[in-house]
């Protein structure tokens, strides 16, 4: 034979050997959509979680901790570097985590191809949930997931610096114009006014104080490149480039929380779980929190939330539903609340949460008019994008920003 | 099976028989052959070869992920992930484009440099007047074996915005940039210099694949800079290695003789050194261009594709549009696409070389030359 | 070289071979000290800043001596990671893809440079095109296979894959044919099986090229990240380099600890380093290696 030959007859030979051997030992991949075998007695759950931080994941580690002592069962909790992409690949490995964080942006995705357990009918008193916590969470008719908690911006100010810009209450901003002024004010004392995160979720609060928002109300028309979202991002842009706002990573931060601890900014907008994340990385900064400085259309903030969603595929979902259970009642989500900053999912210890933190104020008053995520499925990448045209905010045209965003959103949203 | 045959060929083999017929032997080693090589066949096999078939079958499906992607209820798109990469308007084109832009500018900036610097580097660790020889070839080759994760650990904070490398450049009056917050192309800021801040109109109305002539002529960002800069860092050492290699074996009479000639070290290093290790100047080139168009482990770590995905490279973006965003078919195709340029790439040095050096034929004849008994193949 | 340099053993131009030689080799001792520092002194802050407190270590990056010396970093290694986790992990996958490694790629390196068979020729044609395939582009496809076969997210998967590879093959036959024949010849007249012969006869002779491909793995499974990336997402089965990956832009809270990253990456390289100096020239080897298998 000639070398040639040999070499294609290696070839077809190792494809071959190589496809007979992946048929022979049978698939990895549970083909299986329906049902997969329960395991009763003592489960072994795992547990990811995307964490805000040590504050977070430690509180999570002792509740689950307790909940397997309690039943006897075990419990590991994960915390993921890439809560998206390590679920992402466990999902389509078949192997799934049984218990995890799903935040409202991916809920779609997730749910619409049916890596979700809906478990919701299952868990006790679901009317509890705040109504759009519920609705955020739902699919085809069906509660998928019970709400973790949730969260809304405000203001933070660190008190300290404030006094030391020459600043009283007077100056606490409450418009856009006033944020304007005050940031000079910060600003001519040589210290960095705002550190604001470079993502929608922060700025996005600026378009609905301006009375716009990315998609319409019904989710499935994209209104990026609004007059009112093009006039907030300017304005945006406008604090970047005077200098008024710094994003996180310019101030040699993760996050904004982190630059605002260190005292590298006077003001942040954050939400709740900043508390927790200051309390446990930077207990000694003293700072105040209001709410937010309010636009041309009023006042307006984000919310976010997650819920636990559990794996279609997990083998201990019974199991499962009684951790959530144990996780979303309104005792321990106080203990959440207390640990690491977030609001109670639960109407009913409303009340007690705002008698527990009464400096929360702000954050439970942002939830009258706040506005929730963009929950469409596909649209992560399409978020992505703006993430990435935001990052470029400080020499980019805020309206090519928007309107890129809206061509790629309505592709992802399709002709529904 | 491999248990099994095994002693039975050693046996057979293993008979006192000296004067056993050559047939035998042939067919001994017939099996012992494919036996030897069996274990690496399997591996290569099933881990190199089928995941390649079973990617191109996925990059023409839309798999999300869910289920097996090998069952009928697997939706057969045709080449449309390849369309949407090319020339379909959307997301898809735009971040594909700009990743091969960014990997455009990293090869065009890390190749030469690289090559140059390591030539260098070995020019002067050569020179005979110098002393401490190995000292200096193991402080430059050193960082070439570090795990490219932990020395992306390194560079994060030597490139943080109040790190060494911006407190250097303090030292000497320079603020320096914010390194990894800093989506601004480097040939943007060089144009913004001489005063062209705003773009011409004529650039940014239009452009191939996508993006404006202008997107397209940004230069690396500050970013990817800082990436550069690693990458530049780790690799000169080996291919300064390679050119050490190539310098030794520069007969020391010709260069004897040119300096007899009367000439310059410049021309010396023109005219004589330097076509001498030509071979090696072009190796190093083209290794260097296979090996940029593989960055992944550098961007993983230290940007993850940010900011405003100016640190996008084809390979990140596979795995990212796989892994996070479910396209499985969509990143698959990533993968094939880079695969090809990779590919062409590889297959074009082979050939240049074999066609540069017809004496030693592509798999280093030059060493067969050497052994005792000429082993046909 | 002699390019920048006058050779003081090549007495021709009497008249500069002083002052020019002097000025060369200042000018040569100043470039190799510039390189040696840009080379050598990162590693340097490395360890400085490994073990200084944060804010020492966000303010004086550039110094080497930590102003207060602290251990917090490594304690915070040993505790509050799972560090010690991973580098078990790593010890494993790397003794295990190792010693596989040596042994397959030697085996099929003597098959392809001594052994007669049907197809050697296509054999080796298919070796050198799987050489030529990048490593990040099959991302994917591994995961798909390893998922295929039911050994993602196992240490099967997470070694079985390391276990071989072409570029080891390779090295392995070009060092066989070099061996004379003869002494194989003889073993087998003496009645040695095929096995025998490679085992106790060949094998021993090859122990530079043995040395060389264990570096050569050790190095690459110990550093090995894209391939762990795909093969497992359990954090209790993360090598060091993932470990290291998801410290740094992830779990940890997005503070930035740079003590304890360093500190971290540091602990990750003494291994490869601590192989580097002692087995240098081997080293040096692999890189003229790699000049010659393109």
């Amino acid at each position: 034979m000639t070398p040639r030959a040999l070499t294609r007859v290696a070839v077809a030979g190792l494809t071959a050997a190589a496809l007979f051997g992946t048929t022979a030992c049978g698939s990895g991949f549970d083909d299986s959509a329906g049902e997969t075998t329960q395991s009763t007695g003592p489960a072994s759950l795992q547990i990811m979680i995307g964490s805000s931080g040590d504050a977070e994941t430690k509180a999570v580690q002792e509740a689950a901790a307790a909940w397997a002592t309690a039943s006897g069962n075990q419990a590991t909790v994960v915390p993921a570097q890439d809560l998206t992409q390590q679920l992402g690949q466990g999902l389509a490995g078949g192997n799934p985590p049984d218990v995890f964080y799903v935040d409202a942006t991916r809920f779609a995705d997730y749910a619409s191809v049916g890596a979700l357990e809906p478990y919701g009918d299952q868990i006790s008193d679901t009317g509890d949930f705040y109504e759009s916590l519920r609705n955020t969470f739902t699919y085809d008719g069906k509660l998928y997931c019970a709400p973790k908690d949730f969260s809304t911006l405000a203001l933070q100010i660190n008190t300290e610096l404030w006094s030391k810009a020459g600043l009283t209450d007077a100056d606490v901003p409450t418009s856009w114009d006033q944020l304007t002024a005050t940031s000079r004010k910060i600003k001519a004392k040589g210290m960095v006014p705002l550190v604001l995160g470079d993502t929608r979720d922060r700025i996005g609060a600026f378009f609905v104080q301006n009375g716009g928002w990315l998609l319409n109300s019904d989710g499935r028309t994209a209104t990026g490149a609004s007059p009112a979202n093009v006039a907030a991002l300017t304005y945006v842009k406008e604090l970047v480039t005077e200098g008024l706002v710094r994003f996180p990573k310019q101030l040699d931060a993760g996050w904004s929380g982190e630059a605002f601890g260190k005292g590298a900014a006077v003001m942040t907008i954050e939400g709740n779980w900043i508390k927790g994340a200051l309390q446990n990385d930077f207990p000694n900064v003293k700072y105040q929190v209001v709410e937010l400085p309010a636009g041309p259309a009023g006042k307006g903030t984000l919310s976010f939330t997650q819920c636990w969603g559990i794996a279609a595929k997990s083998k201990y979902k019974e199991q499962a539903i009684t951790f959530v259970e144990a996780m979303t009642s309104g005792e321990q989500q106080m203990a959440f609340a207390t640990a690491f900053g977030v609001m109670p999912s639960r109407q009913s210890v409303r009340d007690q949460y705002t008698a527990a933190f009464p400096a929360d104020k702000p954050f439970i008053d942002g939830a009258e008019y706040a506005q929730g995520p963009v929950n469409a499925p596909k649209m992560d990448s399409v978020l992505q994008d703006l993430e990435a045209g935001l990052q470029g905010l400080a020499n980019g045209d805020p309206k090519n920003i928007l309107a890129t965003f809206d061509k790629n959103a309505q592709a992802a949203l399709g002709g529904n | 099976m491999a248990t099994n045959v095994l002693p039975a060929a050693a046996t057979a083999s293993g008979e006192p028989d000296r004067r056993r017929p050559r047939g035998s032997v042939r067919a001994n080693e017939n099996i012992a052959g494919w036996l030897f090589v069996a274990p690496v066949i399997v591996i290569l096999g099933l881990f190199l070869l089928l995941p390649i078939l079973m990617a191109l079958w996925v990059s023409l499906t839309g798999w999300n992920g869910q289920g097996s992607p090998f069952t009928g209820k697997v939706p057969f798109v045709g080449t449309d992930n390849y369309t949407r990469l090319f020339t379909d308007e959307g997301l898809a084109r735009r971040d594909f484009m700009t990743s091969i832009r960014n990997n455009l500018y990293y090869v065009l900036l890390v190749v030469p440099t690289q090559t140059v610097l390591a030539l260098g580097l070995a020019l002067v660790v050569n020179n005979r007047l110098l002393k401490g020889k190995s000292f200096f070839r193991t402080a430059f080759y050193f960082p070439s074996v570090t795990s490219s994760v932990a020395i992306s650990v390194v560079f994060l904070f030597l490139f943080a915005n109040s790190g060494a490398v911006n407190s250097l450049l303090a030292m000497f009056g320079i603020s320096g940039p914010q390194w990894f917050a800093d989506s601004r192309g480097v040939l943007h800021l060089l144009l913004g210099v001489v005063g062209v801040d705003t773009p011409p109109a004529a650039l940014t109305d239009g452009g191939p694949f996508g993006l404006s002539w202008w997107e397209w002529l940004s230069g690396p960002s500050v970013a990817m800079t800082s990436i550069i800069a690693l990458v530049i860092w780790t690799t000169s050492g080996t291919f300064m290695l390679m050119f050490l290699a190539a310098l030794q074996n520069v007969p020391v009479a010709l260069e004897e003789a040119s300096t007899l000639d009367g000439a310059g070290r410049w021309q010396r290093f023109r005219h004589v050194t330097l076509p001498m290790i030509k071979p090696t100047t072009f190796l190093v080139l083209t290794l260097g261009l296979i090996g940029s168009w593989q960055v992944f482990d550098q961007v993983y770590v230290m940007s993850q594709g940010d900011p405003a995905k100016t640190t996008l490279t084809p390979a990140y973006l596979s795995y990212r549009t796989a892994f996070r965003d479910f396209e499985y078919g969509s990143g698959a195709a990533i993968s094939f696409v880079l695969f090809l340029i990779i590919i062409v790439l590889t297959l074009t040095q082979r050939w240049l070389m074999a066609d540069r050096d017809p004496e030693r034929s592509r798999w280093g004849r030059r060493r067969r030359r050497r052994t005792p008994e000429g082993t046909a193949r | 070289m002699t390019t920048l340099a006058d050779r003081p053993a090549t007495p021709t131009r009497r008249g500069d071979r002083g002052p020019r030689t002097l000025a060369t080799r200042f000018l040569g001792y100043a470039v190799l000290v510039f390189f040696s520092l840009v080379f050598l002194y990162p590693f340097v802050i490395q360890i400085g800043n490994s073990l200084k407190t944060e804010p020492d270590a966000a303010t004086n990056p550039l110094s080497p001596i930590p102003d207060p010396l602290v251990l917090d970093g490594f304690v915070r290694i040993f505790t509050g990671t799972n560090f010690p986790l991973w580098l078990g992990n790593s010890v494993l996958v790397t003794v295990l893809a190792t010693a596989g490694r040596v042994f397959f790629c030697s085996l099929a390196g003597y098959a392809l440079a001594r052994l007669r068979f049907r197809g050697r020729g296509g054999l080796f044609a298919a070796v050198i095109a799987v050489m030529a395939v990048p490593g990040v582009v099959l991302l994917i496809p591994k995961f798909l296979v390893l998922n295929q076969l039911g050994i993602y997210n196992s240490y099967t998967g997470l070694i079985l894959p390391l276990l071989a590879d072409a570029a080891g093959v390779f090295i392995m036959k070009q060092f066989f044919e070099s061996i004379p024949v003869s002494v194989e010849e003889a073993a087998r007249i003496d009645g040695a099986g095929i096995f025998r012969t490679y085992w106790s006869v060949v094998l021993p002779m090859a122990k530079p090229a043995l040395i060389t491909l264990t570096i050569l793995s050790f190095q690459g499974s110990w550093n090995e990240f894209p391939h762990s990336l795909v093969s497992v997402q359990d954090p209790s089965l993360f090598t060091l380099p993932r470990g290291l990956a998801d410290l740094v832009s992830g779990s940890l809270g997005k503070g930035t600890q740079y003590p304890l990253k360093l500190g971290a990456a540091l602990l990750a390289t003494i291994p490869v380093a601590i192989i580097f100096v002692v087995f240098q020239r081997h080293f040096v080897r692999d890189a003229n290696e790699g000049a010659d298998k393109t």
